[in-house]
C-alpha cells in the first residue's frame, strides 16, 4: 500500500506540507484511495504520542467521512446506524463507538450511513481530546493545583484577612469593592484566542484587546467600570450570595449547594466562590460543612457574602462582560484571602495572570466557555495578547506546542478611538459555540481558503495594532472593515447576518464617506458592534444609529431572534484594569442600593430582634443613607414595589385571554386535554405504538429508487406535461416558529434570513419561491405557490409581500407546564447526549430547577407567564392541509386553474425540495394518493423513519416508536415532501370538487376534517420557550405542547401510499443552525443556488 | 564560623506566658519550656543568651530559667513592632558575630541523640553561612509558619540553597514560587523555629519599610538575595506551644522520646482502654 499523504501531512516538520489542504488532497482520491488513508488515519490516531497529532487525524477522518466518501458512495443503496454504535456516542464513549462502526463497515462494507456515524464520532472525540487538554492544563497550572487537593475543612490554607475580620465601632465589617472594565477586541485575527489554537498555533493566536469603561448613552452620566464585585465578612456561618442585576440571593448554608450552578442565577458567584478557593474544587461531593469551612476562614460563626453588579450592561455585549465579572468577583476573593498582596489598588502582573487562569478555570467549572482573552478587562488599557510557545518547565511542554495562558503586552492607543468609535449592542444575544466550534475544525483542517484568510488576518492585525498607536483611526476602520468583510466571513459566512447588512448599509447611506469603517466585536455581528465615523459626526452617528437600530429590529423583528431592544454605548479606555477599594463604617460600608432592594424587604418581613448586631447596624445606615446619599434616593418606592408588588404590563394573563377568545380557542377541548394530562390519560409515554406492534424495516420493494441523477425519461416527459399544462401546486408548511432553530425565541421560520445565496441573504421561504418561479419559467407555466399559515406566522409572513398565496391555519393552542413525569420521561427515558462532565452537571441541576419550577407554578396549568405569542402553539402540521379546504384555499385555486390536479407540499426547512418533473412524472405513473419522498439515513437523521408497522409501509413519528432502538433497523428517513393527487384526497374525506366550490359545503367540509382529525393521533410534546428578562437576559423553559402530524396520513388503510428515495441534496431538512456550515460546505448550498431564479 | 550566641524571642503578645510553661523534659525532670530551649544552645555551644521579653515579665523568665538564669540576658521590648523587631533589639547583644535563634513558643524534638540546634550549627560551621532549620509541612499549615523555596543541594538530601522566602504564604503563592524538587506534593519546606543568622541581617531589617509593624521573613528574603542562605531539615520535629493542644503535643512528643516512654504509653493505653 503506497504510504499515507494525510499522514505524511500532520507529521511534516516543513510548513508548506504541514499545513496542506485535507480538501485539496482528497478531491481527486477514488473510493479505495479514500479508505486505505483512513485506515491509515485510524492506525496513526491510535498510536501517535502527540496529541495534536492525533487531534488531526480525528479532524481529518472526519472531514473523509463527512465530504469526501458521501458523493462516492451515492447508489451503493442505504445502510444502516448500528444502535450499540449511537449508545456509546450518546454515553460519550467516542473510542467505542468508532469501533462499532468500523466493524460494521468491515462487515458490511462503507456506507453513506456508516460514514455519517464515523463522521460524528471522530469529530466528538477530536473535540473531547481537546476540551480535555485544556482543562488539565487549566488544573495543573501552578497555583491552581491545591484546590483540587483539599477535601477537608480543617485543610482549608486559606485565611480571611485580618483587616475585614474586624468590625467597625459600629459593628458591621469593612466592604472590599472591586471595580473591573470590560474588553473590547480590535481584532481576535479569526477567533485565534480560541485555546485549542492558541495552544497548537501559538503564533499565529494574537489579539488587540482593549480595556474599557461603559455607559448607556443617554441613560448614564458618564462611563465607568461595569462590572462590579462586593466580598464582606458577615457574622452568619454561611455563604451569602447576591447577583443585584438579576435579582438573585440566597443564603447558602449547604456545600452541596454551591457545586449545583444550574439551580438559580448565582452560578456565575459560586464558580468564582469555589474558582478562587474559598470553597476549593476538591471538597466537592466530600460532605463536609460549608459551617466547619468557613470557620477555618473566617473564624467561628462567621460566613461570606460576595455580591455582584453589573451596571445594566445587556447580555450577549460581545464585550466578556460575564468573564469579566467572573474575574473580578475571583479577585476580589482572592485579595480577601491574601491570594493578591494588595487589599486595594490594581494587581500586579503575575496577579493578573493568576486571576485570568482561575476565570479560566471558573468558566470550565461553571460549564460556560470563552477565548484566552476574555478576562483582559482585569489588565489596563490597550494590550496586544499573543500565545506563547510551551518551553521546558511548563506544565503544557511536551503535550502543546503553546501555553495555556498567552501573554499580555501592553501597547499604545491614541486618544482618538474614542472620538470616532460609535459602540454599540444591536439587540441579539446568540449562542457563539457552534462558531468556534467550526474555526476549531477548519483550523485544523487547514481548508485552503480559511487557511489563506488565517494568515491575512494575522496581518489586519498588525495594521490595526499601527493604527491605534500612531490615530491613524481611518486606517484602523479600514482593516477592521476589511477584517469583517474578508477573513472573517471567509472563515465563518455565518459571522454576518442581514441585520448587521442591513445596519452597515444605512449607516453607509446616511454618512457616506464620513463613515470610515464597520467593527464586529466577538465572535459574531449582531450584538456587540463598533461604527467608526468621522469624530465630527460621532454625536449624529450616536442618535441616528440607535433610529436605524431601532427601525431595523422592527423589520426583522419576527425573522430573526433579538434579546432586547438595541443600545447605543458610549465608552472610555480604562488605565487601571481591576481596581479595588476597602470601604467601612456607616454609609461608606454599605453595598450597592440595589442590593437592599432585594434584601430589605425579607429583612422587614423576618422577626427583627433575631437580626445579628450586624445586620442591624447595616440597616441603620441604611436607613440614613435613604435620606441623605443621592445615590439611594429612589430606593424607598423600589421597596415597596417589591413589598407589595402590582400587575400591568404587556403580556400579561389578561392580554392573552382577550386574543384567545378573539381566536376562537376551543375552551372545551383544553379542558379535556389537560385533565386528560394531569391524570396520566395522555402523556410523553402515551404518544407510543403498542408494544405489541410489529415494527420492521421496509422491503426493498416498498420503495421506488429516485435518486438518480438521470431521470427517468417517461416520468421526466409526464411530469414536464403536467407542469407545462398547470396542473401543479406547491404547498410550503410556514406554520411554525422553528423552537429548535432558535431554542424557543419564537421568530417566524419561514422569514429567517439563515443563508447568503445569490449574493445575498436569503430566508427558507425567499428560497421556495425562487424555485417555484424557475420551475414556472422553465415550462412556461406559473407554478401557484401556496404558504399555509399559523396565528403565529400569518401576519409577518404576509408582510413580507411575497408573491404567494396565503393558507391561513385556524387552530391554535395554548402551552402547558409540564407534567413532572413527562419531565422525568423524557430527560431519562428517552434517549441523550450525555455532555461534557462540567455541562451535564450543569444541564442535572438545571433540569432539577425546572421541575421545581414545574411543581411550583402548578402542573398542567396554563402557561401564561410570558409574550401572548410564546404562550401560544400551533397544533401540528397535520392540520395545514385541511386548513386549505376549510379557509376556502383549495377551491380559490381550483376555481382559478381548474386543470390542477397535484400538489407538492413540502416543510419550511427542507430548502433542496423544488417541483422535480421526473419525481412529479413518477407519482402520476404510480396512482397513489400520496408520494412520499424518503432518503437513506444518517445518525443524524432521529425522529421515526419508514417502516413496515404490522405488515404495512407506513411513516412511523420518532415520537410514537414503542423502543427506540427500532429506528436504528430504520434505513429510511421521513422528509415529509408529500406529492397529493388532490382528486383522491378529496375522495378520502369524502369530498368532490364541487363541495369545496359549493357556498353552503362549509359545514360538510368542517364535518370531514373532523372526521379525518379524530382518527389522527394527538402527540404531547415538549417544546422550548424562552423567556426573556432583564438587559437580554433569557430563561428556557420546557412547556407541553399537542400535535397532529402529517406523517401519519399513512397509516390510514384507505390511503394509498409510494415511498421515493431522494437524495439528501434534495431532503435535507435544516433544523438546527449547527448543521449550516456542513450543509454550505457539501454542496448542498450550491446546489440550492441552481434551483432557484433569484431575482 | 565561630556560634557563641543565642537570642530568643518571647515577647510576642500571644506566645509571651508560653516560654513559662512547665513540662517534663526528655530526662524525666521538669523544667519549664524555656529552660529546655536554653538546655538545646548550650548543647549547641551558643551558651550566650539574651531574651527578648515583654516589659514586666522579666521576673518571670529569670525564674523560668533556673540554674541558667545567670546566663541570660533580659532585652525588653517595650512599644512592640513585630517579629523582626524583636530580633533588631538584639543587635548590641549580638555584635558583629552571627547568632543562634529560637523563637520562644515551639519546642523542638531530635529523632536522635544531637538536639536540633546542634544539627543547625553543626551546619552553619561547616558552611560558613546563615541557615535556617526547615521541615516539611503540609500546605493547610502555611497559615502558621514562614517558608522557603529553593534547590536541594547535590549530596545532601537535608540541605537547600534558599532562593525565595515568604511569610505565611498562600498556597496559591507557595505553589508557584516555593516548589521544591523531590518534596511531595502539597509539601513546602517551612521554618523549624532555629536559625543561624549572620549579623548582616540586622541591615536588612533596617531596610525594609516600616508599616508599623516589621517580620523576620522580607529581611531573609533579602539575605537569600545577598548571601549564600541554606536550609538544612533537621532530624526532629517542631511543636508550637501556641495552637490548640500546642503544649500537651509537646509535653507527649518530649514524653514518648525520653525516658519515661514505657511509662507514658501504658499510661495512654490505660486511658484509652477506659473509654467507652
Amino acid at each position: 500500500m503506497r504510504s499515507s499523504q494525510l499522514v505524511a501531512t500532520i507529521t511534516a516538520v516543513e510548513p508548506a506540507i504541514r499545513n496542506r489542504s485535507v480538501a485539496a488532497l482528497c478531491e481527486t482520491a477514488d473510493l479505495a484511495m479514500l479508505l486505505a488513508e483512513a485506515e491509515a488515519l485510524d492506525d496513526f490516531r491510535r498510536t501517535s504520542p502527540n496529541l495534536y497529532h492525533r487531534v488531526r487525524a480525528l479532524f481529518f477522518l472526519y472531514a473523509i467521512h463527512r465530504f469526501h466518501l458521501p458523493p462516492l458512495l451515492l447508489g451503493r443503496g442505504a445502510g444502516l446506524v448500528p444502535h450499540a454504535g449511537h449508545e456509546h456516542l450518546l454515553a460519550r464513549r467516542f473510542s467505542e463507538a468508532i469501533g462499532v462502526f468500523l466493524e460494521a463497515q468491515r462487515t458490511s462494507g462503507p456506507s453513506d450511513a456508516l460514514s455519517s456515524c464515523l463522521a460524528a464520532a471522530y469529530r466528538e472525540l477530536g473535540l473531547q481530546t481537546l476540551a480535555d487538554q485544556v482543562r488539565r492544563s487549566v488544573r495543573s497550572l501552578r497555583g491552581n493545583q491545591w484546590m483540587f487537593r483539599i477535601g477537608h475543612p480543617g485543610e482549608q490554607p486559606l485565611r480571611i484577612r485580618p483587616e475585614l475580620l474586624a468590625p467597625g465601632p459600629d459593628g458591621t465589617f469593612p466592604v472590599l469593592r472591586e471595580s473591573t472594565p470590560v474588553r473590547m477586541d480590535l481584532s481576535h485575527a479569526g477567533w485565534s484566542d480560541i485555546f485549542f489554537l492558541g495552544m497548537d498555533f501559538p503564533e499565529g493566536a494574537r489579539v488587540l484587546n482593549i480595556s474599557i469603561d461603559l455607559a448607556v448613552h443617554g441613560r448614564d452620566p458618564r462611563p465607568r467600570p461595569p462590572v462590579e464585585a462586593w466580598f464582606r465578612v458577615i457574622d452568619s456561618p454561611v455563604l451569602r450570595l447576591t447577583s443585584v442585576d438579576l435579582g438573585a440571593t440566597a443564603e447558602i448554608s449547604d456545600i452541596t449547594e454551591i457545586f449545583e450552578f444550574g439551580r438559580d442565577y448565582l452560578g456565575l458567584l459560586k464558580a468564582a466562590v469555589i474558582a478562587a478557593g474559598v470553597v476549593p474544587p476538591g471538597v466537592e461531593g466530600s460532605g463536609i460543612g460549608l459551617r466547619e469551612l468557613l470557620e477555618q476562614l473566617a473564624g467561628p460563626g462567621r460566613g461570606v457574602e460576595l455580591v455582584s453588579h453589573v451596571n445594566g450592561i445587556p447580555k450577549g455585549s460581545r464585550l466578556a462582560v460575564s468573564t469579566n465579572l467572573l474575574a473580578g468577583l475571583i479577585a476580589v476573593c482572592m485579595r480577601a484571602t491574601g491570594q493578591v498582596t494588595a487589599l486595594e489598588g490594581g494587581l500586579t502582573e503575575p496577579e493578573r495572570r493568576l486571576v485570568a487562569a482561575r476565570a479560566i478555570l471558573g468558566e470550565w467549572l461553571g460549564g460556560s466557555g470563552g477565548g484566552w482573552q476574555d478576562s483582559g478587562g482585569v489588565w489596563p488599557a490597550a494590550k496586544l495578547i499573543h500565545g506563547v510557545v510551551a518551553a521546558e518547565g511548563d506544565p503544557e511542554f511536551g503535550t502543546s506546542r503553546g501555553r495555556l495562558l498567552p501573554r499580555h503586552q501592553q501597547v499604545p492607543v491614541a486618544g482618538a478611538l474614542q472620538e470616532s468609535l460609535v459602540l454599540v449592542h444591536g439587540g441579539m444575544a446568540q449562542n457563539v459555540g457552534p462558531i468556534l466550534e467550526m474555526v476549531t475544525e477548519k483550523y485544523l483542517l487547514r481548508s485552503e481558503a480559511e487557511w489563506e484568510a488565517r494568515q491575512e488576518a494575522g496581518r489586519i492585525l498588525d495594521d490595526i495594532v499601527a493604527g491605534v498607536a500612531a490615530g491613524d483611526i481611518r486606517r484602523v476602520a479600514a482593516a477592521t472593515t476589511r477584517n469583517f468583510r474578508g477573513p472573517i466571513q471567509t472563515i465563518i459566512p455565518w459571522a454576518t447576518n442581514l441585520y448587521t447588512e442591513t445596519l452597515i448599509s444605512e449607516v453607509q447611506r446616511r454618512f457616506g464617506d464620513r463613515f470610515w469603517g464597520f467593527w464586529m466585536l466577538g465572535g459574531m455581528s449582531g450584538g456587540g458592534m463598533g461604527f467608526i465615523v468621522d469624530p465630527g459626526v460621532k454625536c449624529e452617528a450616536q442618535a441616528a444609529l440607535s433610529e436605524i437600530m431601532a427601525t431595523a429590529k422592527h423589520d426583522l423583528d419576527s425573522a430573526l431572534p433579538f434579546a432586547m431592544e438595541p443600545v447605543v454605548y458610549d465608552f472610555a479606555v480604562n488605565d487601571r484594569g481591576t481596581w479595588c477599594e476597602l470601604r467601612r463604617d456607616g454609609t461608606a460600608g454599605l453595598m450597592p442600593p440595589g442590593y437592599y432592594a432585594l434584601t430589605v424587604p425579607d429583612l422587614i418581613r423576618s422577626d427583627h430582634t433575631r437580626l445579628s448586631p450586624a445586620r442591624r447596624a447595616e440597616l441603620e445606615a441604611f436607613g440614613t443613607a435613604c435620606r441623605n446619599d443621592a445615590a439611594f434616593g429612589g430606593l424607598v418606592q423600589a421597596l415597596f414595589d417589591r413589598l407589595f408588588p402590582h400587575g400591568g404590563g404587556s403580556g400579561t394573563p389578561a392580554d392573552l385571554h382577550t386574543l384567545l377568545e378573539e381566536l376562537g380557542f376551543d375552551d372545551v377541548q383544553h379542558e379535556r386535554i389537560r385533565a386528560d394530562l394531569i391524570a396520566g390519560r395522555i402523556g410523553l409515554a402515551h404518544n407510543r405504538l403498542q408494544a405489541s406492534a410489529t415494527v420492521e424495516d421496509v422491503a426493498d420493494g416498498d420503495v421506488d429508487i429516485a435518486d438518480s441523477p438521470e431521470p427517468d425519461r417517461d416520468h421526466l416527459a409526464l411530469g414536464q406535461d403536467a407542469l407545462a399544462r398547470g396542473e401543479v401546486a406547491v404547498v410550503t408548511l410556514a406554520a411554525g416558529v422553528g423552537s429548535r432553530w432558535t431554542q424557543g425565541a419564537g421568530v417566524v421560520k419561514a422569514l429567517h434570513p439563515f443563508c447568503r445565496l445569490a449574493g445575498r441573504h436569503r430566508s427558507f421561504l425567499e428560497v421556495h419561491v425562487a424555485k417555484a418561479r424557475r420551475t414556472g419559467r422553465l415550462h412556461g407555466m406559473p407554478l401557484p405557490h401556496v404558504v399555509t399559515t399559523s396565528w403565529l406566522t400569518h401576519r409577518q409572513i404576509a408582510a413580507a409581500g411575497l408573491p404567494v398565496v396565503l393558507s391561513p391555519g385556524r387552530s391554535v393552542g395554548l402551552r402547558l407546564v409540564p407534567m413532572t413525569r413527562d419531565l422525568e420521561f423524557a430527560w431519562t427515558e428517552l434517549s441523550h447526549q450525555r455532555l461534557d462532565e462540567q455541562k451535564q452537571k450543569l444541564r442535572d441541576s438545571q433540569q432539577a430547577a425546572l421541575a421545581a419550577w414545574a411543581r411550583q407554578t402548578g402542573e398542567g396549568s396554563d402557561y401564561t407567564a410570558n409574550l401572548p405569542h410564546q404562550c401560544l402553539h400551533p397544533v401540528g402540521h397535520w392540520y395545514e392541509v385541511p386548513n386549505m379546504l376549510l379557509n376556502g384555499t383549495l377551491a380559490k385555486l381550483c376555481a382559478g386553474r381548474p386543470q390542477l390536479r397535484w400538489l407538492f407540499l413540502h416543510n419550511i426547512d427542507t430548502v433542496g425540495a423544488d417541483v422535480d418533473p421526473a419525481l412529479l412524472g413518477r407519482h402520476i405513473a404510480g396512482g397513489a394518493c400520496l408520494g412520499i419522498e424518503v432518503i437513506p439515513r444518517r445518525i443524524e437523521d432521529r425522529g421515526g423513519g419508514l417502516a413496515r408497522v404490522d405488515g404495512r409501509p407506513r411513516l412511523v413519528e420518532g415520537l410514537a416508536m414503542p423502543d427506540e432502538a427500532i429506528e436504528f433497523r430504520l434505513r429510511y428517513y421521513n422528509t415529509l415532501s408529500t406529492w397529493i393527487d388532490i382528486d383522491r384526497l378529496l375522495d378520502l374525506f369524502g369530498l368532490s370538487r364541487r363541495d369545496l366550490a359549493a357556498t353552503d359545503s362549509a359545514e360538510r367540509v368542517t364535518a370531514a376534517v373532523r372526521r379525518i382529525a379524530a382518527r389522527m393521533p394527538t402527540y404531547v410534546t415538549l417544546k422550548d420557550v424562552k423567556r426573556r428578562w432583564g438587559h437580554g437576559q433569557e430563561d428556557v423553559l420546557p412547556v407541553t405542547q399537542f400535535e397532529k402530524l402529517w406523517g401519519d396520513m399513512t397509516a390510514l388503510p384507505e390511503v394509498a401510499c409510494r415511498f421515493f428515495v431522494v437524495s439528501r441534496l434534495r431532503g435535507q431538512q435544516l433544523k438546527d443552525v449547527s448543521q449550516l456550515d456542513g450543509w454550505f460546505r457539501d454542496g448542498s448550498a450550491a446546489h440550492v443556488e441552481r434551483l432557484g431564479d433569484w431575482d | 564560623m565561630n556560634i557563641r550566641r543565642t537570642v530568643i524571642t518571647a515577647a510576642g503578645a500571644a506566645q509571651h506566658e508560653l516560654p513559662l510553661q512547665r513540662l517534663v523534659d526528655r530526662d524525666g525532670t521538669v523544667k519549664t519550656a524555656l529552660a529546655i530551649v536554653i538546655g538545646e544552645a548550650v548543647a549547641a555551644g551558643a551558651g550566650e543568651i539574651a531574651v527578648i521579653v515583654r516589659p514586666g515579665s522579666e521576673e518571670a523568665y529569670r525564674h523560668a530559667a533556673g540554674h541558667s538564669a545567670t546566663r541570660l540576658e533580659l532585652i525588653p521590648q517595650s512599644d512592640p513592632r513585630g517579629y523582626g523587631d524583636a530580633i533588631g533589639r538584639a543587635r548590641r547583644f549580638v555584635g558583629d558575630e552571627p547568632f543562634l535563634h529560637f523563637v520562644g513558643d515551639h519546642l523542638s524534638v531530635a529523632r536522635g541523640e544531637r538536639c536540633c540546634a546542634e544539627q543547625v550549627v553543626a551546619v552553619a560551621r561547616t558552611e560558613g553561612c546563615a541557615v535556617s532549620a526547615v521541615q516539611s509541612t503540609r500546605e493547610h499549615l502555611l497559615p502558621f509558619f514562614g517558608a522557603v523555596g529553593g534547590r536541594r543541594r547535590h549530596g545532601d538530601h537535608r540541605l537547600y540553597e534558599i532562593t525565595t522566602v515568604l511569610e505565611k504564604p498562600t498556597p496559591t503563592r507557595a505553589e508557584q514560587d516555593l516548589i521544591v524538587p523531590g518534596l511531595r506534593a502539597g509539601h513546602y519546606l517551612c521554618f523549624f523555629g532555629i536559625h543561624v543568622l549572620p549579623p548582616t541581617v540586622f541591615g536588612l531589617l533596617d531596610s525594609l519599610a516600616d508599616e508599623g509593624h516589621r517580620q523576620l521573613s522580607p529581611a531573609l528574603a533579602l539575605l537569600a538575595e545577598r548571601e549564600r542562605y541554606l536550609a538544612y531539615e533537621v532530624d526532629g520535629s517542631r511543636y508550637n506551644l501556641g495552637t490548640t493542644y500546642g503544649l500537651f503535643t509537646a509535653q507527649l512528643a518530649l514524653a514518648l522520646a525520653g525516658a519515661d516512654r514505657d511509662e507514658v504509653l501504658s499510661l495512654l493505653v490505660e486511658q484509652l482502654a477506659r473509654q467507652p
